[in-house]
C-alpha cells in the first residue's frame, strides 16, 4: 500500500459574522448525537475542514489573540467566540448543517478536476537510484504526462534529514535531475520541466535533524 | 546567367536569424498583473480595485489588492495561477492581499484576509511549494495550513 501525502492540501470552509450585523438565522436540524456542534449563534465564526477532492485531508492551524486549535479530522469544525480566548476545541458538524451554511460557497466553487497531480517518486538511502516500488511508477508518470499535455512540471528533489545541509542540497540536486533526465529522455519536452531542489529542509515526515526516514527521501513530480 | 550574390545577402541572413535565436525570456514583457480568473459567478458580484467597482463576470481578471464582493443573493468562484480554487457565498467580501507564484524563483506567497460572510477555500500550488507562506485571515483568527506530521507509514518497509 503506498503511503498518503495527506500534507499541503486543505478544503477550508469559512463562516463569518459581518461586524456589527446581529441576526443570522440558520436552519438547525436537531442533532442526532450530543457531540454534534450546535449552531454557532451569532457572534462566533465557524472554520470547516473538508476532504479534498481526492479524499485526502490536511490540517489547519486557527490562532486567535487567545491560542491555537488544530483542525485535522475532515468533517469538523472549530469556533472562534471570544477573539481574545483560543478558538473552540473541533467538533464534527453535521453535513445539513454544512449543506445549509455553506451551500452557495460550495456550488460557486470552480471545477476542480483538470487541476494539477502529482506523484512521489522514493530513493535508496544517501542514493540517487531509486526504490524499486518507485521505478514502477515512472511509466505511469510519463503517460500521464503525455494523456495530458500540461504547461508546466514541476520536478523537486529532497532528503531526510541525515548530513549536513550542503551535503543533502547537492543530493537532492542529484536527485531531482536524474527525475528530470528520465522524463526527457522519455520524449517529454524539456521546455515543461521546472527542477528545483531543497536538500533536508522540507520533509514529508518531521522528524530531528540526524534522524535517517525514507518517506523523506524523495522526488515530487507535479504535473500542470 | 545573373546569380544571386550571396554576399550581399549576408548581413541580412545574419539579422535574420540572430532575431529568430532571441527566446522568449530575453525579450519578456512586463509581468502581467493578472493573479487569479472568475470561472463562477451568480447574481450580484463585483470586483473593487483601486476605488473602481468592476462588475463580476466569467472571464474576469483577478489582481493583487482586489476586494470580492457578492450581494445578498450572489456568488463568485475563482481559480489562482497556482490552481488554488477561492469561492464565495452570498453577502460576502474578502481581498487578495497577496499573491505570489514563481516556483523557479522559489517565491510563493498567498495572503488572504476574509471580511465577512461564507468562503471555500481549496489550497493548490503555492501550499504544495510553502505551506508556511499561504495565510487565510479573518477579523478573529488567522488560519494557515500546517506541516508534516500526517504521512501514513508503509508497513514493512
Amino acid at each position: 500500500m503506498k503511503p498518503q501525502n495527506h500534507l499541503f492540501v486543505a478544503y477550508i470552509l469559512l463562516f463569518l459574522l459581518a461586524g456589527c450585523s446581529a441576526n443570522r438565522n440558520l436552519i438547525v436540524p436537531p442533532p442526532a448525537n450530543r457531540d454534534l456542534i450546535v449552531p454557532p449563534p451569532t457572534n462566533r465564526d465557524l472554520i470547516v475542514l473538508l476532504p479534498d477532492p481526492d479524499g485526502k485531508v490536511g490540517a489547519l492551524r486557527v490562532t486567535t489573540k487567545g491560542g491555537s486549535q488544530i483542525l485535522d479530522k475532515p468533517g469538523y469544525a472549530a469556533q472562534v467566540g471570544d477573539p481574545s480566548k483560543p478558538p473552540i476545541a473541533p467538533k464534527p458538524i453535521d453535513e445539513n448543517e454544512i449543506t445549509g451554511v455553506f451551500g452557495a460557497a460550495l456550488s460557486a466553487q470552480p471545477d476542480p478536476t483538470g487541476r494539477f497531480i502529482s506523484f512521489i517518486l522514493w530513493f535508496e538511502n544517501d542514493k540517487t537510484k531509486l526504490t524499486d516500488e518507485s521505478k514502477e511508477l515512472l511509466p505511469e508518470i510519463v503517460r500521464s504526462i503525455q494523456n495530458r499535455k500540461p504547461n508546466e512540471i514541476y520536478v523537486v528533489g529532497h532528503t531526510d534529514r541525515v548530513g549536513t545541509e550542503l551535503y543533502n542540497i547537492t543530493l537532492s540536486a542529484r536527485r531531482a535531475y536524474y527525475v528530470r533526465d528520465f522524463l526527457v529522455s522519455s520524449g517529454i519536452k524539456a521546455s515543461a520541466l521546472v527542477v528545483s531542489f531543497h536538500g533536508k529542509a522540507k520533509p514529508l515526515v518531521y522528524t530531528e535533524d540526524g534522524v535517517a526516514e525514507p518517506l523523506n527521501r524523495r522526488v515530487e513530480v507535479i504535473v500542470r | 546567367m545573373n546569380h544571386i550574390n550571396l554576399r550581399r545577402l549576408f548581413l541580412p541572413l545574419v539579422t535574420i536569424f540572430f532575431l529568430l535565436s532571441i527566446n522568449g525570456e530575453a525579450m519578456s514583457a512586463d509581468p502581467s498583473p493578472v493573479i487569479a480568473t472568475v470561472q463562477k459567478v451568480s447574481g450580484m458580484a463585483t470586483v473593487v480595485r483601486q476605488g473602481r467597482t468592476i462588475s463580476a463576470e466569467i472571464g474576469l481578471e483577478i489582481w493583487e489588492n482586489d476586494t470580492l464582493h457578492t450581494g445578498p443573493d450572489g456568488s463568485i468562484g475563482v481559480v489562482f495561477n497556482d490552481d488554488t480554487l477561492l469561492s464565495l457565498g452570498p453577502k460576502s467580501a474578502l481581498v487578495i492581499d497577496e499573491f505570489v507564484f514563481a516556483p523557479s524563483q522559489g517565491k510563493f506567497s498567498l495572503v488572504i484576509r476574509m471580511l465577512k460572510g461564507t468562503s471555500a477555500y481549496l489550497s493548490g500550488l503555492i501550499s504544495k511549494f510553502a505551506p508556511e507562506s499561504v495565510h487565510f485571515e479573518t477579523p478573529t483568527a488567522s488560519i494557515g495550513i500546517r506541516g508534516t506530521k500526517f504521512v501514513v507509514k508503509v508497513e514493512g518497509e
